[in-house]
């Protein structure tokens, strides 16, 4: 090969690499980009009763004007922020733990955290069912010490609310600590030898450090929850329901592509600024 | 936060709290679908099962549709793992070694679908697979949990690749080595224990996938997920479900095992964007 003249071998290896990466690269093409065009197009010209397609809003205006749709957005807005909520307030003092702390406990708390991760999410839920639906293991060891039930949260709001969670507990935990990467501990030190209390030291040492991986874990939350669809189906009320079952019910149940591509494309611009931005952090990382 | 920086000789009491609590949320919720697995008998007041015994394992295991379901979970996972190593592999060792227009562009592509709610996405596949007659079908759920393993089975290769000492593949060549000798004895050896992690993790991923198979599949095509999806909503005899959870988490527990190092990994954390 060295014989050959340069540019002859980087041509030819031009085509090789070009032919190597063309299957992975249209497949992606043909199954991502061109539904998500062709989805977006079909939402934009509804089939009229002729069959012709014009162009026009009126599935956006039917999808808005509906108060059904509206009370499945407010409910997935709801799931969402509920859920990012919670998690930030678990996994920031836990990612605080697992960054500044070490030993053996330490290294226990991080097998614990990480540990959902191998669970997969239908079997979280049927785990949940058992332990916190009617007649679970809580409301048992509740009826053994002579306590009443308790209002199960299977099947309300709640139920996916908490199987979310427990689901997005160990990513959340893996993105903010390796955030915290970036507080040194001489910083901490410096500031802890001045006077700093814990709270003046986590609100102007450690917190300024944070807010990239925070705003990692919000979108890539926001994307994952926006679009959940096993938790909710199982775990949440029937009515109104999260936009992921109620996706898939109007495409396979009410037998209505152009209304659930509808409610995919309004899903998809809810997310869009996340998405950009998620994308955006991960290419940057995958370059340095 | 001081006591954790400082005083590391006291007490740690806020890690005991963080053990204490993560153990109860986390292994009890496993630990009561073990239990309901291995119980004959638990009505309800009793805080325990009134029967222990491995009555429901025989009777789970007899049910044809448990067995078609794994047989379905098994080729599915088996025929989109190889398909996807065999275009993804190829495509890795060019994104990692070679020159061509629109590299990095092309390489950076694959995130595209990362910037979108999976399950939209999902269903513009579906009314398009509506179009292709590829509903309720195996190929086209073949097709869509392909897509679902493609970033994985590119990006962790492309960094195997570029992590294998171009040194000791230089030194092969000087020794008079041909390209595909030096790539089978020195550049895949390297490479390989970070691939069989991906290959493992897209095995694994694509056993459990639920949402593609679901949507796509049902009602013909039932996977282990799907059928358990089922045995949840309409199974009145629990046992079923929580012995059939315990034979799903198998392949969790191997996954587990051996990917350990690389989730553990720093570089796993960056690859979320963290």
């Amino acid at each position: 090969m060295t014989a050959r003249p340069v540019s002859g071998v980087q041509s030819s290896r031009g085509l090789t690499g070009l032919l190597l990466v063309a299957v992975p690269v249209l497949l992606f093409a043909w199954m991502t980009i061109w539904p998500i065009l062709s989805g977006l197009a079909r939402a934009l010209t509804p089939e009229q009763a002729d069959g012709s397609r014009p162009v026009s809003f009126a599935n956006f205006v039917t999808f808005f004007s509906d108060p059904y749709s509206l009370a499945n957005l407010g409910i997935t807005l709801w799931t969402c922020l509920v859920t990012l909520g919670l998690l930030l307030a678990i996994c920031i003092p836990l990612a605080l733990y697992l960054r500044f702390a070490q030993g053996r406990l330490a290294t226990y708390v991080q097998t614990m955290a990480m540990f959902p991760m191998f669970v997969p999410s239908i079997i979280l839920a049927f785990a949940f069912i058992r332990v916190l639906g009617p007649n679970g293991t809580v409301d048992l060891l509740l009826n053994a010490v002579g306590l009443p039930k308790i209002r199960s949260p299977y099947l309300t709001p709640w139920g996916p609310v908490i199987g979310l969670v427990w689901d997005n507990i160990p990513l959340t935990v893996l993105i903010l600590v390796s955030g915290l990467g970036a507080v040194s501990n001489q910083a901490v030190e410096a500031a802890r030898d001045v006077g700093a209390k814990p709270l003046a030291l986590f609100w102007h040492i450690i917190l300024p450090r944070m807010w990239t991986s925070v705003a990692v874990v919000v979108s890539f939350t926001m994307l994952g929850l926006f679009a959940s669809f096993t938790l909710p189906y199982v775990l949440g009320p029937a009515s109104p329901e999260m936009m992921g079952p109620f996706m898939q019910r109007t495409f396979r149940d009410l037998r209505n592509p152009e209304m659930a591509l509808t409610q995919a494309t309004v899903t998809m611009l809810f997310c869009i600024a996340f998405g950009l931005f998620y994308v955006r952090a991960v290419a940057r990382n995958r370059e340095s | 936060m001081a006591d954790l920086v400082l005083a590391k000789p006291r007490t740690d009491w806020v890690g005991i709290g963080f053990a204490f609590i993560l153990t109860v949320v986390i292994v009890v919720p496993m630990l009561v679908v073990v239990i309901w697995s291995v119980s004959n008998v638990w009505r309800f007041p009793s805080v325990l099962p009134q029967e222990f015994g491995f009555k429901f394992w025989q009777m789970t295991l007899a049910r044809s549709d448990v067995w078609s379901a794994l047989t379905m979970s098994l080729s599915l996972s088996a025929v989109v793992t190889g398909l996807s190593a065999l275009i993804c592999l190829p495509a890795a060792y060019a994104f990692a070694r070679m020159e061509f227009p629109a590299r990095t562009l092309l390489f950076f592509s694959f995130l595209a679908g990362q910037a979108f709610p999976k399950f939209g996405l999902l269903v513009a596949i579906a009314a398009i697979f509506l179009q292709l007659n590829l509903i309720a079908t195996f190929w086209g759920v073949v097709l869509i949990q392909l897509v679902g393993t493609l970033l994985f089975m590119i990006w962790i290769p492309v960094a195997a690749f570029q992590a294998v000492d171009r040194r000791m593949e230089e030194a092969a060549r000087d020794a008079g080595a041909k390209p595909l000798r030096v790539f089978w004895s020195i550049t895949l050896p390297q490479a390989a224990p970070t691939i069989g992690a991906a290959v493992l993790l897209s095995f694994v991923g694509t056993f459990y996938e639920t949402e593609g198979a679901w949507l796509i599949g049902a009602p013909q095509i039932r996977t282990m997920p799907v059928l358990m999806i089922s045995f949840i909503n309409n199974q009145p005899v629990i046992q079923y479900a929580a012995v059939l959870s315990v034979l799903l988490w198998v392949p969790s527990l191997i996954a587990l095992v051996f990917t350990r190092r690389v989730v553990n990994s720093g570089s796993f954390a960056r690859g979320f964007g963290a």
